[in-house]
């Protein structure tokens, strides 16, 4: 009890949750490092706006699925387990697509079929397999979280990089100052469109690859 | 076989469970989803006119407001005159007018045409000539993202600005949607009567000229009573007769 009190840190990073995000985030990053959920990641990344609200409704939906799947764990037959699995996936994310219109609904004309598109994202069903149905409910939830976050980083750190270089803008307001347009700055035309986020996650693939040799 | 029971119990008892999930979660955000809808299409509406800008968030007050101090809608007959709200008929369609001061500046169509994998729905607003566009909308469609989907992108709906839906000879030639860029690809002469394509989109585009020009032959009679309509004349004009 001492111990946790005087090192909060060094116990922090002792729990299980602490070493699944880091792991989500770092080694086995879905999208950097297993190259998952690359289709979202290229059409939902040129706003910052977008990516963000596209990687909570991921990060809720992979947590929700993979607790929810872990729970049934027990009852779902081997035989049809994938269909129970996206079953309970697809129904997730048509709740998310419908609150999505009730209450966002710009944007969700603006994320428009990538929303639905998150049931065949390969992230959720990839949990759902690999660790839901062999893990308690809560660890699965925790998983679902960590992995969500893992994908909001990448998603992130493109759209912030896409929004920028591309739009000169962070969040929809004007960043880049008016007079260095004048001195002959201009936009990247190239981030807007899809093959920019491409060379982007690929230059993040390169860095986390090059940073994790190191770090052996 | 009692694992196949097993299994077969599993699946409709999940069935239900999902059914009733969605059911309830649909049913109960419909409200605010029809909220979302109709200021969505009452924003397009303004917008076509240039009354409301992309990109600036408007509150819902601000878009009601606007919409009843300046759009009036109003259904009209397939000869193009006015019918009244209760009298109309099951071939009447409608027509909105956006009046300033007294006068109609331009009556806006409602657009709903075949697009390559459902329907697009949208608004074409033309000026009190009868034969200039002052914009057009998209406000809902199921094109690809990408290469169809650019219909609701502002660039494509600028492009339409200032066209016209008559040909030199003031002959009712609709607007078609071009292969490629109007400049390339169109006869000078024509070229007002085209919008620049989108390169992947051949068949939204193509789909998309169709579904206008049978919806502008449609309101046709109202275009020309507009066009025949002697300017500055403030009188009610959607009730002029037809020239012939």
């Amino acid at each position: 009890m001492n111990g946790t009190t005087a090192k909060p840190l060094t116990a922090l990073r002792r729990t299980q949750t602490y070493r699944d995000i880091a792991r989500a985030l770092w080694e086995a990053n879905p999208v950097s490092k297993q190259i998952l959920g690359i289709c979202s990641s290229l059409a939902v990344t040129v706003q910052l706006q977008t990516a963000i609200v596209m990687s909570i409704a991921l990060t809720m939906v992979v947590a929700l699925s993979s607790m929810a799947i872990s729970m049934l764990r027990q009852w779902i037959p081997r035989n049809i387990r994938i269909i129970a699995e996206v079953a309970v996936i697809a129904t997730l994310v048509i709740i998310a697509d419908e609150i999505l219109k009730a209450f966002l609904y710009d944007i969700s004309k603006q994320l428009s079929v990538f929303v639905g598109l998150i049931i065949t994202n390969c992230i959720v069903l990839g949990r759902a397999e690999g660790y839901a149905l062999s893990n308690p409910p809560v660890r699965s939830f925790m998983d679902g979280i960590a992995n969500g976050i893992g994908y909001s980083s990448i998603l992130i750190g493109v759209a912030f990089l896409r929004e920028l270089l591309g739009s000169g803008k962070l969040l929809g307001y004007p960043v880049i100052p008016e007079a260095l347009y004048k001195a002959g700055y201009v936009n990247n035309g190239l981030m807007v469109l899809a093959p920019g986020a491409f060379i982007v996650i690929g230059l993040f693939v390169w860095l986390e690859h090059t940073l994790l040799k190191k770090s052996r | 076989m009692s694992d196949r029971l097993k299994t077969l119990v599993f699946a409709v008892v999940m069935c239900i469970v999902c059914s009733i999930l969605l059911t309830t979660a649909s049913r109960g955000l419909q409200r605010f989803q029809e909220k979302n809808i109709l200021m969505d299409m009452r924003r397009n509406i303004l917008k076509s006119v240039n009354l409301v800008k992309e990109g600036v968030p408007y509150s819902y007050g601000e878009i009601e407001k606007l919409f009843t101090d300046n759009i009036q809608p109003i259904w009209v007959d397939p000869s193009g005159r006015q019918v009244e709200e209760n009298r109309r008929s099951e071939q009447d369609f409608r027509l909105y007018l956006y009046t300033q001061n007294g006068s109609a500046t331009a009556y806006i169509v409602p657009i709903n045409s075949r697009g390559l994998w459902g329907k697009i729905h949208g608004y074409l607003a033309i000026e009190s000539d009868g034969s200039t566009v002052s914009g057009f909308t998209v406000y809902k469609h199921s094109e690809t993202p990408g290469l169809g989907g650019e219909i609701e992108k502002q660039w494509f709906q600028n492009n339409w600005v200032g066209k016209k839906i008559v040909d030199q000879a003031g002959q009712f030639v609709s607007i078609g949607i071009a292969k490629g860029a109007v400049t390339d690809k169109i006869p000078p002469a024509k070229q007002m009567n085209y919008v620049d394509g989108i390169s992947g989109a051949t068949l939204t585009g193509k789909y998309l000229s169709a579904g206008i020009r049978q919806i502008l032959q449609q309101y046709e009679p109202v275009s020309i009573s507009f066009r025949s309509r002697p300017k500055a004349d403030s009188t009610s004009r959607s009730k002029a007769a037809n020239p012939d």
